[in-house]
């Protein structure tokens, strides 16, 4: 019996190696290609790894379109909106969970109903409000049209249901006001789901593709990806530059990669939290 | 009532508007507007907005192009939803018992998840690259003919395909590990007190157990692949002939390409429609198997 469970889990090992080999093995081609020259990525059978590694592609691309702009702004927008969220979110939550008033049931079907129209077919109406606003081409739009959203709303209830409303009957006892017990009692003891709101709205954000390109066309105020398909579609003019293409694109990822390596546990724990933010 | 008394009633509402307010300006009006839209025509740039009734409606529904979209639409989510559940579902099961440095593969199949679309997707046009790309190179190693993946008709969906279920399966497979834990190991025990053989026990008892799972991937997943557009926008924009143009893609197209506003809107409404009725569809089912 045990030899059959060692020996299944040799194969499982194996198994296991050669998938995520396969699933990680476009990463490396990325890295591979952006080391060679234009000679060497067309040669036939390829190399797997370069002849003479030219880190230089890494600064030559970074240097060929403003990424250092893009990604900016990328990080400023995903930081802001996270801040936004945390702040409404964790104030809407509480008003739903902890408090009484006439207009919750409302409120709270408004927001389930959010949950269900798909954030995409509402870009062309939102487009238009957002230059009605003149907040076309500004960081405010970028920000602003994003900062509400339903996911961290049910995230963040979630997690509010779990802590007794005993606390917030003697924060009140005391006479603190709803703000103090919110930011001083409840939030303390449900930070990880803030944790993990701020976590994923960040990828998220920084991401973020579809929308911020259509609602900025100032190349300054580009976020990374937009500005990364530009330099592909343009600069890199579709494959003529495929190394220096490979190069901004590891640095797109790389700061996500780094995100996603420091903070693993908090990302993964958010798969246990979203499949509940979802029921009840 | 007392002014005070008024004041203390309004609080709530207070602590509501940070989120209501963005939520109304930019979700629910514009959902109302768009619906609005899909009864005018509108070119964006005349000033009047002609009312037209349920022409854009009736117009949309004879158009062959609609159809087109809506079949390569259903294939998008039927291609890449039923493999991440499955794929998703057989790792978790190959994982889920004890295996040493199972968090390392773990880490690494879920990556792809948090890299953006877009740069995950130049990197695979590169692999998909006719003459020289990775994919065709190992075809060709293979012994097999070489595949114009983003470029025929017949297979650029496929490789559309082939970048979504990528990025998707390690997180479907998180998902199922975690349910899977929470299926009671005594159960299990029981049922092999029985007799039953892990087929059995399988289709029995581990699968009813992780069906809310199931259901969850299932709606979030379709949801997504309605709205995929990154993958879509950097790999073929839609091409080549219409095989990768889905809903969204159209809705985009004639918005912000060819100003059609009034068709884009009508495209958007089915969109809202349909993932209105996955959306009901999910509460339902779950309010039905929360009573065991």
């Amino acid at each position: 019996m045990s030899k059959i469970t060692r020996l299944g889990s040799v194969l499982r090992h194996l198994f296991f190696a050669v998938f995520a080999l396969m699933m990680a093995f476009p990463f490396y081609w990325m890295v591979t290609s952006a080391l060679k020259t234009n000679d060497e990525i067309w040669r036939s059978p390829p190399t797997l790894w370069p002849e003479t590694p030219l880190w230089g592609n890494f600064v030559e691309a970074w240097n060929q379109a403003p990424f250092f702009r893009y990604m900016g702004n990328s990080i400023f927008v995903a930081i802001s909106i996270v801040i936004f969220q945390v702040i409404n979110s964790g104030m809407m939550a509480y008003a739903l969970t902890h408090m009484k008033f006439r207009l919750k049931g409302l409120f709270a079907g408004v927001i389930l109903f959010g949950y269900m129209v798909p954030a995409t077919a509402v870009y062309l109406p939102g487009y238009l409000i957002l230059s009605e606003l003149h907040l076309l081409n500004s960081y405010a739009g970028l920000i602003l049209s994003n900062c509400v959203s339903v996911f961290s709303i049910f995230l963040i209830r979630q997690a509010f249901l779990q802590v007794p409303h005993e606390l917030v009957e003697a924060g009140e006892v005391d006479g603190s006001s709803h703000m103090r017990i919110l930011w001083t009692i409840i939030v303390p003891i449900t930070r990880s789901s803030f944790a993990v709101l701020a976590l994923i709205t960040f990828i998220d954000q920084y991401n973020n593709y579809f929308w911020p390109m259509l609602i900025t066309k100032d190349p300054n105020l580009q976020l990374v990806s937009a500005g990364l398909r530009s330099f592909f579609v343009e600069g890199g003019a579709y494959g003529l530059k495929w190394p220096l293409i490979m190069a901004a694109s590891a640095f797109t990822i790389a700061p996500l990669l780094l995100v996603f390596v420091l903070t693993q546990k908090t990302i993964m724990q958010s798969v246990n939290m979203t499949a509940g933010s979802t029921k009840g | 009532m007392t002014r005070s008394k008024f004041i203390s009633g309004l609080k709530p509402v207070l602590f509501t508007l940070p989120a209501m307010i963005p939520f109304v300006v930019f979700w629910l009006a514009p959902l109302l507007y768009v619906f609005y839209l899909s009864f005018t025509e509108w070119d964006f740039m005349s000033p009047e907005k002609t009312f037209v009734g349920l022409n854009n409606y009736n117009e949309l529904f004879h158009n062959p192009a609609f159809y087109k979209a809506l079949k390569v639409t259903v294939l998008f989510c039927a291609g890449s939803v039923l493999p991440v559940i499955l794929i998703g579902l057989g790792l978790a099961l190959l994982m889920s018992s004890k295996l040493k440095g199972s968090t390392f593969y773990q880490a690494l199949l879920f990556s792809p998840w948090v890299t953006p679309t877009v740069a995950i997707s130049i990197v695979w046009s590169w692999i998909y690259e006719p003459d020289m790309g990775l994919a065709n190179t190992v075809l060709n190693f293979l012994g097999l003919e070489k595949i114009g993946w983003l470029h025929d008709p017949k297979w650029a969906l496929v490789g559309v395909l082939i970048v979504t279920i990528w990025k998707s399966v390690g997180w479907a497979m998180i998902f199922y590990l975690v349910a899977l834990r929470n299926v009671p190991a005594d159960l299990l025990e029981a049922a092999d007190l029985d007799g039953a053989n892990p087929v059995q026990k399988f289709i029995r008892i581990t699968m009813p157990l992780i069906s809310p799972t199931t259901l969850f991937l299932f709606v979030v997943q379709m949801i997504q692949a309605l709205q995929a557009y990154d993958q879509i926008n950097v790999l073929t924009q839609g091409g080549p002939s219409g095989s990768t143009r889905t809903l969204l893609y159209m809705y985009y197209q004639s918005a912000f390409e060819s100003f059609q506003i009034g068709e884009a809107s009508t495209v958007a409404m089915v969109l809202v429609f349909m993932c209105m009725l996955l959306s009901l569809f999910s509460l339902g089912v779950s309010n039905r198997s929360t009573h065991y």
